[in-house]
């Protein structure tokens, strides 16, 4: 209900960031969480419509679910959820909390860069 | 050459900046701010006329009322003895950082121990909509079902406390209070349940004490009660 928004803050993010890199950008990752109340769907229709209209039209867009993944305070392991159950599969607590799939993340992005000059960057 | 470079950053909208700029504004005023939200007529409107009447006398409140059409609810709050500001959202399915900001400015924040926002009735937007509050109410009812929490589990994760209204009518709707106590723990295991009828009254102090005591765990001002 909010993607357009996130799609804009998405390409804002993008668009700094390209102007820190140079180049030019052939495509970007980006995740959404299960719990993060955003459609990617919709997501998805948006980034495309921002990607066209920008100086890159032709960058790919690629989303990615993230599922809810839990930490349990009970005996400490790591588990993802399915389905609105959030028990713990290793001791059967329900007290944990999320570390993964409540956001929305610009993962990655691919850029064409000429020659040498990207060696730096990491 | 093709490169890829990693960059993990967390999205931040600027709905996301707006609301934490509302919630500068209402610690810079030391005012208690609760979001209550929950599907179209659950009873967040009676809530709050009960609260406005049982704690009139012991703190300063107020309230921002957000509907898609019509006055009717914000009257009814502002007769209860609840100053209330209303947004009228037109289509708008919830209400965002920046109404509230707007609406705000209707008030001296300084002068309030507490300010209530009862959302658009609606379970699935307010969830996504951050409007800097301290707290997050779902307030839920029994003639809706008692699967509500496994349907709109983003809403009850995020919730600070569950208002169970509408308890009175639990035998006429077949509503099992097993099946939504064990929902609501599936979803997050130290959620506070507060079953109670706006109706009856029954349950309702235990309400009153969780606002009460939320207050107070913000600290800052005694409520003018007892200056």
């Amino acid at each position: 209900m909010h993607e357009l928004s996130l799609a804009h803050a998405i390409w804002t993010q993008v668009e700094t960031e390209m102007g820190r890199l140079g180049g030019r950008l052939l495509g970007l990752d980006v995740v959404v969480g299960a719990f993060s109340g955003a459609d990617a769907e919709s997501l998805e229709f948006a980034l495309g419509l921002m990607a066209g209209r920008s100086d890159w039209p032709g960058a790919r867009v690629h989303l990615r679910t993230e599922p809810l993944a839990m930490a349990c305070r009970g005996c400490g392991a790591e588990f993802e959820v399915a389905g609105t159950v959030l028990a713990c599969p290793s001791c059967g607590s329900m007290d944990a909390d999320p570390v993964r799939g409540t956001e929305v993340r610009l993962e990655s992005l691919e850029v064409e860069t000429d020659g040498g000059k990207t060696d730096t960057s990491g | 050459m093709a490169k890829r470079i990693r960059l993990d950053k967390s999205i931040v909208t600027a709905s996301d900046r707006l609301a934490a700029d509302l919630a500068r504004r209402y610690d810079a005023a030391g005012v208690l701010v609760l979001n209550l939200m929950s599907s179209p007529g659950a009873g967040k409107t009676t809530l709050l006329e009960q609260t406005a009447r049982a704690l009139g006398s012991r703190f300063r409140m107020a309230c921002i009322e957000g509907d898609l059409a019509t006055d009717h609810d914000a009257r009814r709050i502002a007769e209860a003895g609840m100053p209330c500001q209303l947004i009228n959202t037109g289509g708008g399915c919830h209400l965002n950082a920046a109404q509230v900001g707007r609406a705000l400015d209707a008030y001296r924040l300084d002068d309030l121990d507490i300010l209530f926002i009862e959302n658009v009735g609606n379970l699935v937007c307010p969830a996504a909509f951050d409007l800097g509050e301290h707290r997050r109410v779902v307030v839920s009812s029994t003639p809706e079902g008692d699967d509500k929490p496994a349907k709109y589990p983003v809403a009850f994760r995020l919730a600070d406390c569950v208002v169970l209204n509408k308890i009175d009518l639990v035998r006429a709707t077949d509503f099992s209070l097993e099946a939504f106590r064990g929902y609501v723990a599936g979803i997050k295991a130290d959620l506070p349940i507060l079953e109670l009828s706006c109706k009856t009254g029954d349950g309702l102090a235990g309400w009153l004490e969780w606002v009460a005591a939320a207050r107070a765990a913000l600290g800052r001002r005694p409520a003018p009660a007892e200056e």
